[in-house]
């Protein structure tokens, strides 16, 4: 059964199938909310949160819109609701300095687990575009095309900005190894 | 060639996914110049960086937290088997609840019969006990799901005065979680014709963020037939920052008010 198909399921009452969504989608909203606040367990607050304003908006579902482009774009809109909420709480965006505490856990291997926390420490020094675009094309292996739909534009802007986006990386990373 | 245009030709040549032509132009620039092999060199690492990392796994917790709530939505979606009483804590907390305010209306009638004032200074104790227990609950830091309880509590009292309606207010405003503003909503929605819980409603409404709260809370005020909230409707609806979602409910909002 596709996405779509359990989608209008949910949509005409039959909720308990939204758990199917779940199994299929939880992994990559918690990944790519993860990646974007650096946190994890705030990461599957928020997924936890994607996933109740599934099932609450599942009216505003539009029939024919693919399931994927439409669970992601909630999903970013709980991202930036999140940090407008608390723009006023916290002084900065991420505190660069934990990052690598944070993402540390998810690596066994040292020299595997320094560089992870290098790519954390850069990425975290990207704007959000940047890095939502480079979590989406080049952690999640999501094509341009897919992406544009998310993020309402051209599939030649996103190419653009995802190469600008690297090169940026690309600068972080290396400024970083030196110190 | 520009910088710009190099650096994006040199991605496109580590994702394979130049022409030929293109291809046999970036490695002969590459073997010429060793600024632009170092650059390739440093691009390279960065990509496979990012295509290497790996993938993190959510805790159990999130998976159960997910059953939990969608079981909270499918018993909510039947109007009229309506379930929120989820743990044991909170069948004893009800319970306890239930129970004193039954032995509070025995006790006034005892007291009012045979002037047993003492027993009524008693009762009156329990229910203030009771009632710090479940402000504890709804002001836990720690767990959302504590106060999730109790704000259920809250919903169970008959009158709630105003330390309960503040930290009710305060839930729905302040709370990180989406399911403790709603509950909380939900509980204030119970004593909407209390003046200051009114009051408080309306004011939600110009600072409230959350999209799913906003929807409830104007479906709330429509029901209420609160006229005063017409302003923040239009507001609302001007807004280009507000989701199309509550934007819809917002302008139904407008044609049952005005």
């Amino acid at each position: 059964m596709t996405d779509e198909m359990i989608m209008e399921a949910v949509k005409n009452g039959d909720l308990k199938q939204a758990s199917l969504l779940f199994e299929r989608y939880n992994k990559r909203i918690f990944n790519f909310l993860a990646r974007m606040t650096m946190d994890r367990v705030l990461a599957e607050d928020l997924t936890q949160n994607v996933f109740l304003r599934i099932i609450k908006y599942r009216n505003s579902y539009r029939e024919g819109l693919r399931f994927q482009s439409w669970i992601y774009q909630v999903a970013r809109n709980i991202f930036s609701d999140h940090y407008q909420m608390h723009k006023n709480k916290f002084s900065g965006f991420v505190e660069v300095e934990k990052i690598s505490d944070h993402m540390a856990e998810m690596e066994e291997n040292r020299d595997r687990e320094e560089q992870e926390a290098l790519l954390a420490r850069s990425m975290a020094m990207l704007n959000d575009e940047q890095r939502e675009l480079l979590v989406l094309t080049r952690f999640q292996h999501m094509k341009y095309e897919d992406v544009a739909v998310i993020m309402d534009t051209t599939v030649a802007n996103i190419k653009v900005k995802v190469h600008r986006a690297i090169a940026k990386l690309r600068e972080h990373y290396f400024e970083l190894e030196k110190i | 060639m520009d910088n710009e245009k190099f650096e994006t030709q040199l991605i496109d040549y580590i994702d394979g996914k130049l022409t030929e032509a293109d291809r046999l132009q970036v490695e002969q620039e590459l073997v010429r110049n060793d600024k632009a092999f170092k650059l390739y060199e440093q691009l390279k690492e960065v990509i496979h960086a990012m295509d290497r990392a790996e993938r993190l796994e959510p805790s159990i917790q999130l998976k159960e937290q997910f059953d939990k709530m969608l079981a909270t939505e499918v018993a909510a979606s039947k109007p009229a088997t309506r379930h929120i009483f989820l743990q044991p804590a909170f069948y004893r907390v009800a319970a306890a609840v239930a129970l004193l305010i039954v032995g509070g209306g025995i006790g006034f009638w005892i007291s009012k019969e045979h002037g047993q004032r003492q027993q009524l200074a008693e009762i009156e104790k329990e229910l203030a006990d009771t009632k710090v227990m479940m402000m504890a609950l709804i002001e836990n830091q720690q767990s959302a799901s504590q106060r999730i309880q109790g704000v259920n509590v809250a919903l169970t009292i008959e009158n709630a005065d105003d330390d309960v309606v503040k930290a009710l207010v305060s839930r729905m405003n302040e709370d990180p979680n989406t399911n403790v503003r709603l509950a909380a909503l939900d509980a204030l929605s119970k004593f909407h014709n209390e003046p200051l819980v009114r009051k408080s409603l309306i004011a939600s409404l110009t600072t409230q963020k959350d999209p799913v709260v906003q929807i409830a809370l104007i479906q709330l005020m429509v029901k209420m037939k609160e006229k005063g909230i017409v302003e923040d409707l239009r507001r609302i609806v001007a807004d280009e920052e507000t989701m199309k979602a509550v934007k819809d409910e917002a302008y139904s909002g407008l044609m049952e008010l005005s």
